[in-house]
């Protein structure tokens, strides 16, 4: 079974992975992540300026990931334990971002409106390559 | 624009069946629609086909899944084409031909979907049905389909009060409805409690929570209204047809309590139905995951959003309710191939609107309008029918 996602095309999104660039319209204002070719706010505007999101937010929902729930490349994950923590978070500057929490004690600490902060873990392993992103802790 | 009616349906049986490859199980389903035609249909008359399928492209016929199965059974030269969106396969195999019919432009189409996904191993099955969400971005966080609506689940917990036990509701009701039916896979009860303590998935959901793997196919024959009753008396009319899309991952939507792309496609069917959801006398909706029906409710208009649970506490969606809605089982114990699931609701209306449930005790009186809903993927694309019978 080939990689599930390829290295070239992770290493397109690095800017996203590493740093959570997203882009600022020139029309509207709204930050758009992941990129878009046109505004998903406006539906009208083509240009953006890049931004740094801050990484900081709050839970919007979440769920927790069961050994049997978990996608092939995640099963390792899985194994080592157990279960893991997934979260959308609705970032300061509007995104929200589908990510893994961590540093989380016991799962039922877990709440909506929870105060989290992005940090730079692990993701998973493909292809011989270990890949690196943004996940989420208690802020 | 010309009216489109269903004169023939079949459907396999849905389930595990280790001897029937895509094309033996297009065959059968093709069959039983043939002989299902009141006054006999000769099959050189079919024009098109248009037929639903996901795993042709990822698992085992990689292209030219449609002429293929047209092929094998004796229709080798009509326009054939294969339709791909994930989980409404089915249900835009059905709108093409729809569409198609009322152009003008074809009198005889067939509608159709197979799959065949128990031949995949679980390892496998897991990589491709997760791939048909937002692949980049939900699929790196770790998630597959059931984690995606888990995160809906969750979220609508929190915003209207619904618990686990309204999710095992719709898993108990459905599991109920299949007992009766013959085509259904899992034809035996549960209880609440056993739903609510099957082993995990992803929080809220156990694997009660979740439809199957099913192998299976389902045919339906489309015809120009005005043709109709010359190939019986008692044809079924699509009133009114609709499909939309919506941006495929979930962070990219505006709520997630909510599929746009259901909301959407139902305005269109039931503006060309001329009907409202106060009309629908019982409805097939798409139960890929518990939560996922839950929404459908408010989504179809058959209750404000955020009160969906209350239909359920009330009964008003099981055989006998005001509403019936999944009286197959729905995907979720009737079985859920893939390609098949949109084409197998219309032949489970197509049935029952013509008093032909064949179990007397799941045969729901005096239909008139029945509404079908197809979703694909988490809510990226959503078909929504309205049949109308035809007396
Ligand atoms: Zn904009």
């Amino acid at each position: 079974m080939g990689a599930h996602i390829s290295i070239p095309m992770y290493q397109r999104a690095i800017p996203q992975r590493y740093r959570l660039v997203g882009q600022k319209c020139v029309k509207c204002g709204k930050v758009n992540f992941p990129p878009k070719a046109v505004c998903k706010y406006c539906l009208s505007s083509a240009e953006f300026a890049p931004v740094k999101l801050s990484g900081r937010g709050t839970v919007y929902s979440y769920t927790v990931i069961a050994g049997g729930g978990a996608p092939p490349e995640f099963a390792e994950i899985a194994r080592c334990k157990g279960r893991y923590p997934v979260a959308l978070v609705q970032l300061e500057e509007g995104p929200v971002i589908i990510a893994q929490l961590v540093d989380v004690p016991e799962e039922e600490e877990i709440f909506i409106g929870m105060p989290v902060e992005a940090v730079f873990r692990k993701i998973y392993e493909e292809e011989g390559v270990i890949r690196y992103g943004i996940k989420f802790r208690p802020a | 624009m010309e009216g489109v009616a269903i004169i023939g349906a079949g459907q396999t049986r849905y389930g595990d069946f280790p001897e029937k490859g895509l094309k033996e199980l297009f065959a059968e389903a093709y069959f039983e629609m043939l002989a299902s035609v009141d006054r006999g249909f000769d099959p050189q008359l079919i024009q098109a086909a248009y037929i639903g399928c996901l795993s042709a492209g990822s698992g085992f016929q990689l292209g030219q899944l449609a002429p293929l199965l047209m092929g094998h059974v004796g229709l080798p030269h009509v326009y054939a084409v294969r339709v791909e969106n994930a989980c409404a396969s089915g249900g835009y195999a059905l709108y093409n031909a729809a569409c198609a019919i009322a152009s003008g432009k074809f009198n005889f189409v067939l509608a159709a979907g197979v799959e065949k996904m128990r031949d995949v191993s679980s390892t496998k099955g897991r990589y491709w049905l997760g791939i048909s969400g937002d692949t980049e971005y939900e699929r790196l966080a770790g998630l597959t389909f059931a984690g995606i609506y888990a995160l809906m689940a969750t979220r609508y917990m929190h915003e209207y009060g619904l618990k686990r036990e309204h999710l095992a509701m719709v898993a108990v009701k459905n599991h109920r409805h299949a007992v009766a039916n013959p085509k259904a896979q899992f034809r035996q009860e549960i209880t609440l409690e056993r739903a609510l303590s099957g082993p995990p998935v992803a929080y809220p959901f156990t694997v009660w929570d979740c439809s199957p793997t099913s192998d299976g196919a389902a045919v339906v024959l489309l015809c120009n209204a005005k043709l109709a009753k010359s190939f019986t008396d008692r044809p079924v009319y699509l009133a009114g047809f609709g499909a939309a899309s919506d941006y495929l991952a979930v962070h990219d939507r505006h709520t997630i309590t909510s599929l746009h792309a259901t909301r959407k496609a139902a305005a269109e069917a039931y503006k060309q139905a001329g009907i409202g959801p106060g009309d629908i006398d019982f409805a097939e909706v798409h139960d890929c995951f518990t939560i996922a029906e839950i929404m459908a409710y408010s989504d179809l208009g058959f209750c404000e959003e955020g009160q969906a649970h209350r239909l359920l506490e009330e009964g008003v969606t099981q055989l006998g309710g005001r509403r019936p809605v999944n009286v197959s089982g729905g995907l979720k114990a009737k079985g859920h191939p893939i390609g098949a699931t949109g084409c197998g609701m219309a032949y489970e209306i197509f049935r029952q609107l013509r008093g032909e449930a064949r179990e007397p005790s799941r045969q729901i009186p005096n239909a008139r309008f029945a509404l079908s809903h197809n979703v694909g993927g988490s809510g990226g694309t959503a078909a929504v029918f309205i049949y109308r019978r035809g007396d």
